[in-house]
């Protein structure tokens, strides 16, 4: 019995919808889910750290499964494996996309937990009336807002009778609320805040971008000569004037501003940034690894 | 005392290197808002990462199927929904169907729809087709785990539709694998192209996950060189990075490759072929828009880091 | 005013409120930054629930009906056990059992990191086979004539080739013997893989400036010919 491969043919691990048994099962699940989550509360300390490092080391052992075992090819529906290779490799394919539906679940349940811990500060402010605390009732109420009008926006749009709202003109106060509330304001201030960066730059490219060492000066060259080739009318003076010279002669033709910057690119810039790549992957492979093993202090320590 | 003593006037040196913040942050306001005032089209070089995007969308056959995996939200509004444009644009045009869906930002899936809206309605008013949700393009909507959402789409591309809703247009939800998008689609070697539009570290993600389709990226200025790795390795069949990027496209959108005629653009690796445009529609978009206003805001940029070395220099001058 | 002026003129004041820190950190700006904040949170909250755990488990584990009453798919109930595991990362705020908060991301870390060897290769594998391209010439030629021969590799070409490879081997250098090394070769190639380095900084500067330069121009765009010429102004 494979409890990942979710196709509808009755079995232990699927009910039909609204059932009884359905719901039995689900109670029963939960009443052990939260009995197990109880009982791992009594677990020894010197324990906890070997719970923790089993789940971790568990389930990166299915996805190092995956890369190894066979994968079946042109596999119809009905096939059943033959042998215990072939019933492996198709139960780690039929479970693939229930790993993914967890992993999303759970990465769901952190996003919440994110939220979660905002709220949990800034209520904590607003009760204790700390400085500022006036700003943290802005954002909750933000938040609230965002939460009332985009679920009851998300509602109605899911009620077959409301496909008109596809059309603004049939919109109501909910509907409008919610795109004012997304795209007017959380769009254009997503917008607005990144957009920021830009006069810092100037005024940092203004004050601290000083031809001071080699490196520095090395910076700086090939900085002007990319924001240069990025600039379509500089490209075509730069290739006049190159081809008013000569436009047969390949070493001349090689000073063009496009056939410098794309030198520089091919040649130089692309192998420096894969440089540091097999550099920062040499590390990316033990990590996974310390990870995976429960080597590494944030992976695994309890 | 100190109040009556004459603060020293500054030298040329120092003054060089002393302009006050508000009077830069000004300038540069100015700058980057006169140029959009103007409609100018100015000469272009595109590049090959660019040339080689729109020929590989062009040979996409018409009306078949990809997936669009859309990243990005309004905070690089600038860069990314002119490449989203130019790239619903050329699947519009050819009648391409796709998959939408978000590994990226919660934010990314409404962000997408509405440009899509956008871009439909603008198409539409010059005859082009109407694209309908769930019929044309189907929204799976976004998965906060990219790693083993790619990895699924990889290994069973249905399975990661399974369960979602898209809303047709005219009726309620519906589950998204009824869509004529999955039809006939087995793998994801049924969909021609992966396309990613991201300005985030998913271009990665999908990298590294995603062998059994080939891919082509879209993304924000600051990710062209590392993407440019990418490209020239041959994992990414092509790339369009930035408003350089989008402004390459329209462009090509007007001329075509290698066909003759004002603006030519000419490409010796699609010689002896010829990639059509489409001369007299709308292919422009905010890569022309914004195109000049960068030159100046780059120029001056330039001209400021020329001005503050000049101060430094002339600064030590005098201290030997 | 209608609907679209409305929006765009809120957008517009929310921008410009934040736009008011580059004068100095100030009241108006800090309203329009927690507004950000909560409504960005709040939007994560409704994906949350509509794109990711509605779709992706709640329905999955209670299955739907058809319109004609049966059963269209079935409830996965053993779903019910990713509530618990979900919940116990939200022990971490409490003193004495916040290493159950450890085993959700446990999960999620034993997931990433499995994938990484497969990852690894499919990342690494073009790439480091790029890298290698052929350093000998087979021909006398330097520059590319008009009409480039297939296969040939130019002397301009091997040399550009040889550049490369060196690029990326004293960068790597650089980085792993980014300690002290007494060896004089390794000295003056990590020295040189620093001074390549910085080539590549140069150039991701370059387009770091476009991109932001570009979401500069965006906003203004926004601003003066969105929201003025063409909302207020009703030109084209």
């Amino acid at each position: 019995m494979n409890l990942f491969l979710q196709v509808d043919p009755k079995s232990f691990w699927n009910a039909p919808h609204g059932s009884t048994e359905l719901t039995v099962k689900l109670f029963a699940a939960f009443i052990i889910g939260i009995g197990i989550a109880v009982g791992l509360t009594f677990i020894p300390a010197q324990l906890r750290k070997w719970v923790v490092r089993f789940v971790t080391f568990g389930a990166g052992l299915f996805y190092v499964l995956f890369w190894i075992f066979p994968r079946p090819i042109s596999r119809a529906p009905t096939d059943a494996p033959r042998g215990a290779i072939e019933g492996m490799s198709f139960w780690i394919a039929d479970s693939q996309p229930v790993i993914m539906t967890l992993t999303n679940v759970i990465a769901g349940f952190m996003i919440g937990l994110g939220i979660y811990s905002l709220l949990r500060v800034h209520f904590s402010k607003i009760a204790k009336q700390q400085r500022d605390w006036a700003f943290s009732a802005v954002l909750v109420i933000s938040m609230l807002l965002m939460v009332t009008l985009g679920y009851a926006d998300f509602l109605q749009r899911q009620d077959p009778a409301n496909f008109g709202l596809a059309d603004q003109k049939n919109w109501g106060l909910v509907n409008y609320g919610k795109d004012l509330l997304f795209d007017g304001l959380l769009q254009n201030m997503d917008a607005g805040m990144f957009s920021i960066v830009a006069f810092y730059i100037m005024s940092a490219a203004y004050r601290a971008f000083r031809a001071r060492s080699i490196e520095a000066t090395i910076l700086l060259v090939t900085a002007l000569i990319v924001m240069l080739s990025l600039m379509g009318v500089v490209e075509f003076m730069w290739s006049g004037a190159i081809d008013s010279i000569s436009k047969d002669n390949g070493l001349i033709q090689s000073f063009k501003l496009s056939a410098i910057s794309g030198w520089l690119k091919g040649t130089i810039q692309t192998p420096a940034i894969r440089g540091i790549d097999f550099g920062v992957g040499i590390g990316l492979l033990a990590m996974g690894l310390r990870l995976w093993l429960s080597l590494e202090k944030t992976g695994g320590e309890a | 005392m100190a109040m009556d003593q004459q603060a020293a006037p500054l030298t040329l040196a120092e003054k060089l290197q002393s302009l006050p913040k508000p009077m830069i942050y000004g300038i540069l306001l100015v700058v980057a808002t006169i140029p959009l005032f103007f409609s100018v089209k100015l000469p272009n070089k595109c590049i090959d990462p660019s040339i080689d995007f729109y020929a590989q969308a062009m040979k996409l056959p018409d009306g078949s199927k990809v997936i669009i995996c859309s990243d990005w939200t309004n905070s690089t509004r600038g860069e990314s929904k002119g490449e989203m444009e130019a790239l619903l644009r050329i699947l519009m045009r050819k009648n391409i169907k796709f998959v939408l869906l978000s590994i990226g930002d919660p934010q990314a899936p409404q962000v997408a729809k509405d440009t899509i809206r956008e871009v439909t309605s603008a198409e539409e008013l010059h005859g082009g087709k109407h694209y309908k949700e769930f019929e044309d393009y189907v929204n799976l909507g976004y998965f906060p785990s990219g790693e083993g959402t790619i990895v699924s789409i990889n290994n069973n591309v249905r399975s990661v539709a399974q369960g979602k809703k898209d809303f047709p247009e005219g009726s309620g939800p519906k589950d998204a694998l009824q869509s004529p998008v999955f039809e006939g689609i087995k793998s994801v070697s049924d969909f021609k192209m992966f396309f990613l539009v991201t300005a985030s570290s998913t271009n990665r993600t999908v990298l590294e996950r995603l062998t059994n389709c080939p891919m082509m990226y879209m993304v924000s200025g600051v990710m062209v060189p590392e993407n440019t790795s990418y490209y020239a390795s041959g994992q990414l069949k092509g790339l369009c990075g930035g408003v350089k990027g989008v402004y390459d496209l329209e462009n090509l959108m007007e001329v075509g490759i290698n066909n003759p005629g004002p603006g030519q653009i000419t490409s010796d690796k699609y010689k002896g072929e010829s990639i059509p445009g489409w001369p007299g529609k709308t292919n422009t978009g905010k890569g022309t828009a914004y195109y000049l206003a960068l030159h100046f805001t780059l120029a001056l940029l330039i001209i400021a880091v020329i001005v503050g070395n000049l101060g430094m220099y002339l600064s030590k001058r005098r201290a030997n | 005013m209608d609907y679209s002026l409305l929006k765009q003129f809120v957008a517009v004041t929310a921008t410009v409120g934040l736009y008011s820190v580059l004068y100095k950190e100030n009241k108006f700006y800090r309203f329009w930054e927690h507004v950000f904040l909560g409504l960005a949170s709040g939007w994560a909250l409704v994906i949350l629930w509509t794109d990711v755990l509605k779709s992706g488990w709640y329905e999955k584990m209670l299955g739907a009906s058809a319109a004609d009453g049966n059963t269209a798919v079935m409830g996965y109930w053993p779903y019910m056990f990713l509530l618990p595991i979900g919940l116990m990362a939200y022990t971490v705020f409490n003193k004495k059992h916040n290493w159950l908060s450890r085993i959700p991301i446990g999960i999620i870390l034993g997931l990433y990191s499995g994938q990484q060897f497969s990852a690894w290769m499919t990342y690494y594998g073009p790439l480091l086979n790029d890298s290698m391209k052929p350093i000998v010439p087979n021909t006398a030629e330097f520059f590319h004539p008009a009409t480039v021969v297939p296969g040939t590799v130019y002397v301009s070409d091997a040399l550009t080739n040889l550049i490369a490879l060196l690029t990326v081997i004293s960068v790597l250098t650089y980085f792993l013997f980014s300690f002290d090394v007494k060896s004089k070769v390794l000295h003056a190639t990590s020295t040189t893989g620093r001074w390549l380095l910085m080539i590549g900084f140069g150039a991701i500067f370059g387009s770091t400036v476009m991109m932001r330069f570009t979401l500069l121009i965006d906003r203004m765009y926004f601003i003066w010919i969105e929201f003025v010429k063409q909302g207020l102004l009703h030109m084209k």
